[in-house]
């Protein structure tokens, strides 16, 4: 490591090098998107610009095969809403990050926060590393560059690509998150709230007819808020 | 197209407002006892549920390769390891069983 770097460029360079291996899957997801939008109509100018400002890639997904099929926009809209709303959990978890920053990094900082990211983050902490801010920050940077290149290159390239669910790289983001739940379990009480999360969200899906990412959200907060109430967890 | 132009910016307002006040009101609570406790559980009980919905809607092949990436991720920790071996695990699950 270079001798003069700052803990600030420290933390960031930590950021974009431990996100490497999860850029890889945004950048198939991001050729996959591409695509998605090219059959919708969207030039790269759209698709780079949407990339840019909504940067959750999951809900891009679903608006814009909601376009595909024809739902229309209004549709399209609710679908790639309800998907985020889980991101309201990431940045309050976030807080202490975020905490007593000057505006601008705050806003900097909420926009990039993703469930990449921030699942590394705490992965890291978890494992007794350091992480804050500007990793969260360079990891988030780094993914939103690759999304864009890939998104754009997608949609511009639309006939040349293969299908990623062919090759298997559509598991690439459920290993990773497998990876980083292991790195979060520091003692078995860790794992009782997440027992309430997966009976609760698989409860929702199979039993209900409510949207999968409402059972998710619902199921994650049920957890945390198992973890709370219970002063052993 | 101008659609679609409607689709990006409701979302990008949408997406922000959603970030902006998860954060806004994370801040607003307590920062021991019970909310702590809560807020420090939070990643690991959503990224548990967002698995659980992942997995319920894949079929045996996403399943047999998510038990093979746990025992992967058990064993070495590591991130790009389990992802390799997932890719490869699902890819074999449904093109060679």
């Amino acid at each position: 490591m270079i001798r003069n770097l700052s803990d600030q460029s420290q933390d960031f360079i930590a950021g974009v090098r431990d996100v490497t291996p999860l850029a890889f899957g945004v950048a198939i997801y991001g050729l996959a998107f591409g695509l998605l939008a090219a059959q919708a109509g969207m030039d790269g100018m759209q698709t780079g610009v949407m990339g840019a400002v909504v940067f959750a890639g999951s809900s891009q997904i679903v608006a814009v095969e909601r376009i595909v099929a024809g739902a229309g926009a209004y549709a399209a809209l609710i679908a790639g809403i309800a998907l985020n709303l889980r991101i309201f959990l990431i940045t309050a978890s976030l807080r202490s990050e975020f905490k007593e920053r000057p505006l601008w990094q705050m806003l900097l900082g909420v926009h990039l926060a993703g469930d990449e990211n921030w699942a590394l983050l705490h992965a890291k902490r978890a494992g007794g590393g350091k992480a804050g801010y500007w990793y969260l920050v360079g990891a988030g940077l780094c993914l939103m560059l690759v999304w864009l290149l890939t998104t754009v290159s997608g949609a511009s390239f639309a006939q040349a690509l293969p299908e990623p669910r062919a090759l298997g790289l559509d598991f690439a983001f459920a290993a990773a998150f497998i990876a980083i739940l292991r790195s979060l379990c520091r003692r078995a009480s860790d794992v009782l709230p997440w027992g309430f999360s997966i009976a609760a969200s698989a409860t929702l899906v199979l039993l209900t007819p409510i949207e999968p990412s409402w059972a998710l959200a619902l199921g994650g907060a049920l957890g945390a808020g198992v973890a709370g109430v219970w002063s052993h967890a | 197209m101008l659609e679609h132009w409607w689709v990006i910016a409701g979302l990008a307002v949408a997406t922000f407002s959603i970030r902006l006040s998860g954060y806004l009101v994370g801040a607003r609570l307590p920062t021991d006892g019970g909310w702590a406790r809560a807020f420090n559980a939070l990643p690991g009980c959503l990224i548990a549920a967002l698995l659980t919905v992942i997995l319920i809607q894949g079929e045996w092949q996403e399943w047999g390769a998510a038990g093979i990436a746990l025992s992967i991720a058990v064993v070495t920790r590591s991130l790009p390891a389990t992802m390799i071996v997932g890719v490869l695990a699902v890819w074999i699950l449904r093109n060679f069983v």
